[in-house]
């Protein structure tokens, strides 16, 4: 025990110690500091400039009222227009749209189309509004917007005003004022999983935009870190063996102790890395003006499911413990760094499965494929993660898949140490599956 | 008990033996001399020795008893193709080296200033591998060696490289050892340093065990082949006498005579002295050197 804690430690002080692991640190910090502060920087710098506002002028021939009353609805819009997902501003309001804003600023005083085509080649307008007599039938006039630049907020925002400003003026003084308010209000429609259904409040357990981002993010963290982490233990251990301290080495402590020391080592670094970056990223969850960009997205901290973090943080350990073994026992049979990157090939194309896999599944996290591979230890990290967070898992389902990944830590764990034990004894080139076998016969092993 | 005994053990690769029914036994304070051409055994040998892998037959004792982890503390290991961390500050590397030898850290710290001073290596303390000279390089792979004071030490080729101070300081050092008690399993190319150094060898040929045993016993076994000497003129008719196989003069006057039989050298001793005066006369015992490759050499015709 004394020396795992040995190996441990000098790993982990060699690995963090090194200028190379210090610099990408820091610039992966500053980057993503950089990053988490970008729309803020955008909201400080161009909230007040003229490039998100634009004008827009009205030829309303005889349709005035028409025009008055698109006009009064567009400034009463909730900053969330039928553009989907993203948010834009309306009238005089002003409302974050991720790192975008639109101001619309309206000219008075209605035109004709002639001058109003003068001043957009002036560069005085943006667009302007044509109203004009409707097809044979209908009341309404026909709108028509007239632009240089296709600008696909402002025509989505002028499409709901003009919406409503048709149902005001078809139904003209047979509804009240709030009934007018509700019918322009768009229906929100939800899904609720079946099971959910149970629930007292009937609310959705977890199918949050926050757990999908964190899903999101456990999956990537996944990845990067497995990737990084797992070839940093496999040319650490290559290393070893081909400045031949290896030798020395493996007189002084068991192979196991040796191999685990290191995976846990590495282990911490990437923890002492990833820490790092979380906390960069809490300290401006906390920041107030940061709490304001979250609102502005909708997305609120408690409304996360520990469930899902707590879950993703189990996979990911054993997740890593998995795949290092491995990646341990290619370092170990591998005699020189140069030939690493073609001898963890295999490993690194099952990371990208997994990563894959549970990606591209999140919209869709009950089929069949994600059932599957929630089974299989190399793809359960992560698709196991997304149906926990997005899709449904029984209790029961999880229960087996985290013991066919412990079992499946414990037999490649096993065999690992064995491919490692003889592949630090091996030099040369890079043997093959049978030279391995026999040497392990000939050593004993 | 001897701290180490090795009783008939054999090692197979794929078919070929590595190693051939081969005993010893090292005994407390002895440096035992492993000889024998490059691919022979001896790192098979050491390795088994070291636990790294098991014999397929025979075994190997330690003061008694069969192997087990706790000897990893006990035992020290300088290999052939010597190795540290190239860039890991020395003391460093050798702090974890010794507590992976199962030291506690002021204890290492203690031992690592010893030996550094011992080596007129304290100004490397701080210092990385890769910045040492090579022979240097080699003095702090002996310190890892020998740090945790090791009961049973292995040296693979440890004089190899070295410039003669150097090998000297080392020499001295394995000595010290010797007089504390260490026993030292030690395998060279270099004859002179087992001459000096060992009183046990064991010469392998082909993985077989060929020349066994005490140093001088061995020694005396083989004839002697070779008479110096020397005259102030010259020596007519050397050829001529029964048993004489070659004769050379060298420049400085010397003549270089092999014989085949003993007897020989006191024919050639009458016939100098009858025709002048005689500076120098001697029968040279076989120098272990000539004993190796009578031995070994055999094996590369």
């Amino acid at each position: 025990m004394n020396k795992l804690g040995a190996v441990i430690g000098f790993t982990y002080r060699n690995k963090t110690k090194t200028k190379a692991f210090r610099w990408t640190t820091l610039t992966l910090l500053l980057l993503l500091v950089i990053g988490l502060n970008v729309p803020y920087f955008i909201q400080l710098f161009s909230g007040q400039s003229d490039k998100d506002l634009v004008r827009i002028g009205i030829a309303s021939g005889s349709y005035t009222e028409v025009a008055e009353q698109i006009r009064e609805s567009m400034g009463k819009q909730p900053a969330k227009p039928a553009a989907g997902d993203s948010n834009s501003s309306s009238g005089a309001g002003m409302a974050l749209n991720g790192s975008e804003q639109t101001r619309i600023e309206w000219q008075t005083k209605p035109a004709d189309p002639a001058q109003l085509g003068k001043q957009i080649e002036d560069d005085k307008l943006d667009g302007y509004l044509l109203l004009q007599k409707p097809a044979a039938g209908d009341t309404f006039p026909s709108i028509t917007y007239v632009s240089k630049k296709n600008n696909l907020t402002v025509q989505s925002m002028l499409q709901a005003a003009a919406q409503t400003a048709k149902v005001r003026s078809v139904t003209t003084g047979q509804l009240t004022e709030a009934q007018l308010d509700e019918i322009s209000t768009p229906v929100s429609l939800t899904r609720i999983a079946l099971d959910d259904m149970d629930r007292p409040d009937g609310q959705p357990s977890q199918l949050t935009l926050e757990n999908y981002i964190l899903v999101y993010l456990l999956i990537i963290l996944f990845f990067i870190s497995l990737t990084m982490t797992g070839n940093m233990i496999a040319s650490e251990i290559t290393a070893e063996k081909s400045s031949r301290v290896m030798e020395i080495l493996i007189t002084s402590v068991s192979p196991l102790t040796q191999m685990f020391g290191k995976i846990i080592g590495i282990f911490l670094v990437g923890l002492t890395q990833m820490g790092l970056y979380a906390a960069v990223f809490l300290v401006h969850l906390m920041l107030p003006y940061y709490q304001q960009v979250l609102a502005q997205f909708d997305i609120h901290i408690g409304n996360l499911s520990w469930e899902v973090a707590v879950l993703g943080l189990i996979y990911y350990v054993l997740g890593y413990f998995l795949y290092s073994t491995l990646y341990a026992a290619v370092g170990s049979i591998v005699s020189r760094t140069e030939d690493l990157g073609q001898a963890v090939s295999l490993l690194t194309v099952l990371t990208l499965a997994a990563f894959y896999i549970g990606i591209f599944s999140m919209t869709n996290p009950d089929s069949l494929l994600m059932k599957i591979s929630s089974y299989i230890p190399f793809f359960s990290p992560t698709t196991a993660i997304v149906r926990i967070g997005l899709g449904n898992m029984p209790w029961w389902e999880l229960t087996i898949s985290i013991v066919i990944l412990l079992i499946a830590i414990f037999v490649f764990g096993w065999l690992s140490a064995k491919i490692y034990r003889t592949g630090v004894l091996m030099y040369g080139k890079r043997p093959s599956w049978k030279e391995i076998r026999k040497a392990m016969k000939a050593y004993k092993i | 008990m001897n701290p180490l005994m090795l009783d008939n053990i054999i090692k197979q690769y794929a078919g070929h033996t590595a190693v051939d029914h081969l005993s010893l036994e090292v005994e407390e304070g002895e440096i035992y001399g492993l000889l024998g051409a490059n691919g022979a055994g001896k790192t098979t040998t050491m390795r088994m020795v070291l636990g790294l892998i098991h014999p397929d037959g025979g075994s190997i004792r330690y003061h008694g008893q069969p192997y087990r982890t706790e000897l990893q503390s006990m035992m020290g290991y300088l290999p052939e193709e010597r190795g540290l961390y190239p860039k890991v500050k020395i003391s460093d590397q050798m702090l974890y080296l010794a507590q992976l030898r199962g030291m506690k850290a002021a204890d290492a710290r203690q031992s690592l200033d010893y030996w550094l001073e011992r080596f007129d290596a304290m100004e490397y303390r701080e210092k990385r591998i890769e910045e040492l000279s090579k022979g240097n390089q080699q003095k702090m792979g002996f310190v890892a060696a020998v740090i945790h004071r090791p009961k049973i030490l292995i040296l693979d080729e440890a004089f190899s490289g070295l410039d003669p101070v150097n090998v000297e300081m080392l020499k001295q050092v394995v000595l010290e050892l010797r007089k504390e008690g260490t026993a030292i399993l030690f395998s060279t190319h270099r004859m002179e340093h087992v001459e000096e150094l060992c009183r046990h060898i064991t010469v392998l040929r082909r993985s077989k065990p060929v020349l066994q045993g005490d140093l001088n016993t061995i020694k005396n076994s083989y004839p002697r082949e070779k008479v110096v000497l020397r005259t102030s003129g010259q020596v007519q008719g050397l050829e001529t006498i029964e048993g004489v196989t070659e004769v050379t003069r060298q420049d400085n006057g010397r003549y270089l005579i092999r014989i085949e039989q003993e007897q020989a050298a006191q024919h050639i001793l009458q016939m100098a002295m009858s025709q002048g005066a005689v500076d120098q006369f001697e029968i040279k015992e076989p120098t272990l050197n000539e004993i190796f490759i009578k031995v070994v050499g055999s094996s590369h015709e």
